[in-house]
């Protein structure tokens, strides 16, 4: 795949790296091919997003070198890097979420009519030709908040690459999308690689990895493992660099003799969102909600969580009719939930990691007088950084400082702090390594073994048949397949075919 | 540059720094500067002060704003009084002479209700909180002017108005070499300290952050946001009026324009002293040592006999230099390490899309 005779677009050598308390890089090598595609790996806190941002000038190194193209860069800034064509794709993407499509790509530099009025009409047919030339064949006029996440992401390489950008950093770009969303970035990916682009991947889907790289770097706690031609490894052996040890994939053992129903949802419908959903969460067990993005599993659970309206039907809670207005009548019931969406809804990020884990519970950490038990405060947090593996330099670290699998691992924390009867979790493991999302469904087991019921909206189908006893397919707002483990033959590949809506028989069709 | 990571840990504390300078800078200009009666005059000028500053600390830590607070303040001191005196001249009073205790409640409840009704109008209403809060601060402006048709209500020498000056004025305790310490001045104090507890031990106190750190993140995590928000207001109208008690015992007479432009010196005295306008940062104690700084400097100043027009521009400077120090905490804070794993709301926009 790669031309020996290409030499490095992108060297940097020995960078090091500190934040306070926290040694990010230590003298980390990495190196990049013109052409390839270099997947980035390592644990949460490995350094793998400082890196990036060190290239793309968003922090200055503290000590080491950087060449683009051979050329020595003194300083690397992000002006600087947009010259030498290095451009990041963050997951927020820059975009105006009220404006079209044709106005973002444009965005500072809209073609102008003589009088100095937007002239429209050139704005989309250039923007649509600019777009269509990377295979992107996008009715412009839409506006952004419209399109889907997969979408806007290849917008945004897209602007990259025209604004002269040879090499694109992908940091995590899979995390929020649906899978079949994934694939349309890939095949995206590769094509831009075909003529020419230079990629690097961050992700924490081994999978993924051994799917579109030539090549994988590894970082361990800031140094370097390794450079690898990906052809070269196995998937055992890339989690051996990543985590150092060998990681059990963690598979629930069914538990036989459920618990007594604490959730039962009977005849519920919301126009626009689902219909006519009937389902049971027991005591002690795990239900997996899948379907393709929109099939209405998400919005069950903001409904049940009072973020959203849930809709007419019946819900019992503990036997007990329910409905929550908003997440503290929720949380009161025991209803709690985490959020896809970490940074909109998961974290207070500029509070601490303190702050953070007991927000939800700071009442139950109140003495007599009504005073917050500094002690049971900190030592109800060390117990989660512990039994998480939170990796922060102390509890007064502000979250938004902590890497992003670590961020999540501190909404978990939140939410298991309040001893809940139902944990709803959506896309629990995204941007979770290896490791912690072992310790994530290990986290869940536990809580299940104490009689809680879970409910995981999700599309990792590995993920679910793993650790659910029980997994329900949604398709267009309704519930269409049942799979219940050790009954049903309950693999990824059959719950595939019943997301993608493929009625097998006995069950009945949906209109 | 290693240097960077000190910046916002220095910036919050940053406030003692200059406040021991500027102390030293004045000692220098003046001998009359660190004197007993000096210092005491500092302090007492600072206690309506910081009164207002501990409300809007509060307001201003869930990232809203309460501008209205000195005309809550003008009209509770003018009130307060206006109900107890005699109609006719010198006092200018309602000619209610009602108990100036129930007086005094009567105008603490009005602060707590104004700060309510701010309250459920930003929340119930969803309004602009800046904007609701400049309305209120012209109504009540204007009310002030329709109570006393424009005379200046008198308390001086009308022996029911004592309780006033009783808070205003009066000593509490005598300290070693300082003297004779106005009660006014333990009372913000002791006001100070409790808004310290209340933000720090309490459970209302994280929400507040929480609330000022991320809206929507609080409430997914149980916080009934709008009902504190609603409780931030009624506790700044409160103290507002309570610093209006205090004000009307410190003055002889009550102009209708008493405690205008008080509020740019209330937002001075919290953003320099670390709070955060944009919610969710700050401390009690840094927003003290704001009123303690631009106390010191009006005083210092004064006794410099330094013109009126200096006093306005250097004040202005002031807050220019504390609105600086503010954007500073925002571009020294470091940028959002992680850039992936974040479902965007067009994602859960598109998640709720209907089946055809
Ligand atoms: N601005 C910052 N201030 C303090 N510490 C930081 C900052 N940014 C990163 N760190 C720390 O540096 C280390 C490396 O973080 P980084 O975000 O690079 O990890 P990562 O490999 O991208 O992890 P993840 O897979 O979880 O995103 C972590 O321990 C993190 O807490
Ligand atoms: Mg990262």
């Amino acid at each position: 795949m790669n031309d020996p005779r290409l030499g490095n677009v992108v060297e940097m050598r020995d960078i090091v790296k500190t934040f306070p308390g926290v040694r990010a890089l230590d003298g980390v090598s990495f190196s990049v091919r013109a052409g390839e595609i270099h997947a980035l790996v390592g644990k949460n806190g490995a350094g793998k997003s400082t890196l990036v941002q060190i290239l793309t000038g968003l922090y200055p190194q503290d000590s080491g070198e950087i060449f683009v193209r051979g050329e020595p860069i003194e300083r690397m800034t992000t002006t600087r890097a947009k010259d030498v064509g290095i451009a990041l794709v963050a997951q927020h993407a820059r975009f105006v979420p009220g404006l079209s499509i044709a106005e973002n790509v444009f965005a500072g530099s809209l073609p102008r009519t003589r009088g100095g009025f937007v002239d429209w009409s050139r704005l989309h047919r250039d923007s649509a030709e600019r777009l269509r030339r990377f295979g992107l064949e996008i009715d412009v006029r839409r506006r952004m908040e419209e399109v889907t996440i997969a979408e806007r992401q290849m917008i945004e390489i897209a602007r990259a690459l025209f604004a002269e950008a040879s090499v694109v950093i992908l940091d995590e770009p899979t995390a929020p999308l649906p899978k079949h969303e994934v694939r349309m970035l890939f095949e995206f990916v590769r094509r831009q690689r075909e003529r020419g682009a230079t990629f690097v991947y961050i992700s924490h889907y081994l999978e993924e990895v051994f799917e579109l790289s030539d090549r994988v770097t590894v970082l361990r706690n800031g140094q370097l493992v390794g450079v690898t031609p990906t052809s070269q490894l196995t998937q055992p052996t890339l989690v051996r660099m990543i985590s150092g040890t060998d990681v059990e994939r963690f598979r629930r053992p069914a538990r036989g003799g459920l618990g007594k129903p604490v959730l039962e949802v009977a005849g519920l419908s919301r126009p626009g969102a689902y219909e006519d959903l009937s389902l049971r969460v027991h005591a002690g067990e795990v239900v997996g909600l899948t379907g393709l993005e929109g099939c209405g599993n998400g919005a069950l659970a903001r409904g049940l969580f009072g973020l959203e309206p849930l809709g007419v039907g019946r819900v019992l809670v503990d036997g007990k009719p329910y409905r929550a207005a908003n997440p503290a009548e929720a949380l009161r019931r025991g209803v709690a939930y985490l959020p896809r969406d970490r940074h909109g809804l998961g974290i207070v990020g500029i509070r601490s990691v303190r702050d953070n884990v007991s927000l939800s519970v700071t009442d139950k950490l109140a003495n007599a007088l009504g005073f917050i038990s500094g002690r049971r405060e900190r030592s109800l947090v060390g117990k989660y950084i512990a039994s998480l593996g939170i990796k922060t330099p102390g509890m007064g670290q502000a979250v938004e400082n902590l890497s992003g699998g670590n961020q999540q691992k501190v909404v978990v924390a939140k939410l298991v702090a309040t001893a809940p009867r139902i944990l709803l979790l959506d896309e629990p493991t995204q941007g979770v390594d290896v490791q912690a999302k072992v310790e994530i469904l290990r986290i869940v087991d536990e809580l299940t073994g104490g009689g809680v019921g879970v409910a995981i909206v999700s599309d990792e189908l590995g993920e679910l048949t793993d650790v659910c006893d029980r997994v329900l397919v949604f398709y267009r707002g309704r519930l269409t397949r049942e799979f219940r483990k050790g009954v049903d033959e309950m693999t990824p590949a059959r719950i595939l075919a019943a997301i993608e809506g493929e009625v097998e028989e006995g069950v009945d069709a949906v209109a | 540059m290693p240097w960077r990571r000190h910046v916002p840990g220095l910036l919050d504390n940053l406030i003692w720094f200059i406040l021991v300078g500027v102390i030293l800078f004045f000692a220098t200009q003046s001998d009359k500067f660190l004197t007993p009666i000096n210092l005491r005059n500092i302090l007492a000028a600072a206690a309506v002060l910081g009164v207002l500053v501990v409300g809007q600390t509060f307001v201003l830590i869930t990232g809203n704003f309460d501008l209205s607070t000195e005309s809550t303040l003008g009209l509770s001191a003018l009130l307060g009084l206006w109900l107890i005196v005699p109609a006719v001249a010198p006092t200018w009073g309602a000619g209610l002479l009602w108990n100036p205790f129930v007086s005094i409640a009567a105008i603490l409840l009005m602060g707590a209700i104004i700060g309510w009704l701010i309250g459920s109008l930003i929340t119930y209403g969803r309004m602009n909180n800046f904007i609701v809060t400049l309305a209120m601060l012209l109504i009540l402006r204007g009310a002030m002017l329709r109570f006393t048709e424009g005379n200046a209500v008198n308390g001086l020498n009308f022996p029911p108005a004592q309780v006033f000056y009783s808070l205003g004025s009066a000593p509490a305790v005598t300290l070693p070499w300082l003297g004779k310490l106005p009660v006014a001045v333990a009372a913000m104090l002791l006001l100070f300290l409790i808004g310290y507890v209340i933000l720090e031990h309490r459970p209302f106190g994280r929400d507040l952050y929480a609330i000022g750190g991320n809206r929507a993140a609080a409430v997914a995590s149980g916080i009934d946001a709008d009902k504190r928000i609603r409780q931030v207001y009624v506790l700044s109208g409160f103290l507002a009026a309570f610093g209006g008690w205090m004000l009307a015992g410190r003055v002889a007479s009550v102009q209708v324009d008493l405690g205008e432009g008080y509020i740019f010196q209330v937002m001075a005295a919290a953003v320099i002293g670390g709070i955060s306008l944009n919610g969710g940062r700050g401390k009690m104690i840094g927003a003290l040592g704001g009123v303690l700084l631009l106390s010191t400097i009006d005083r210092g100043l004064n006794l410099m006999q330094v013109s009126v027009f200096w006093i306005q521009v250097i004040q202005g400077l002031i807050i220019l230099i504390a609105m600086f120090i503010d954007a500073q905490k925002v571009r020294f804070r470091a940028p959002v390490v992680d850039t992936g794993a974040t479902a965007t709301t067009a994602g859960t926009a598109a998640s709720t899309a209907p089946a055809d």
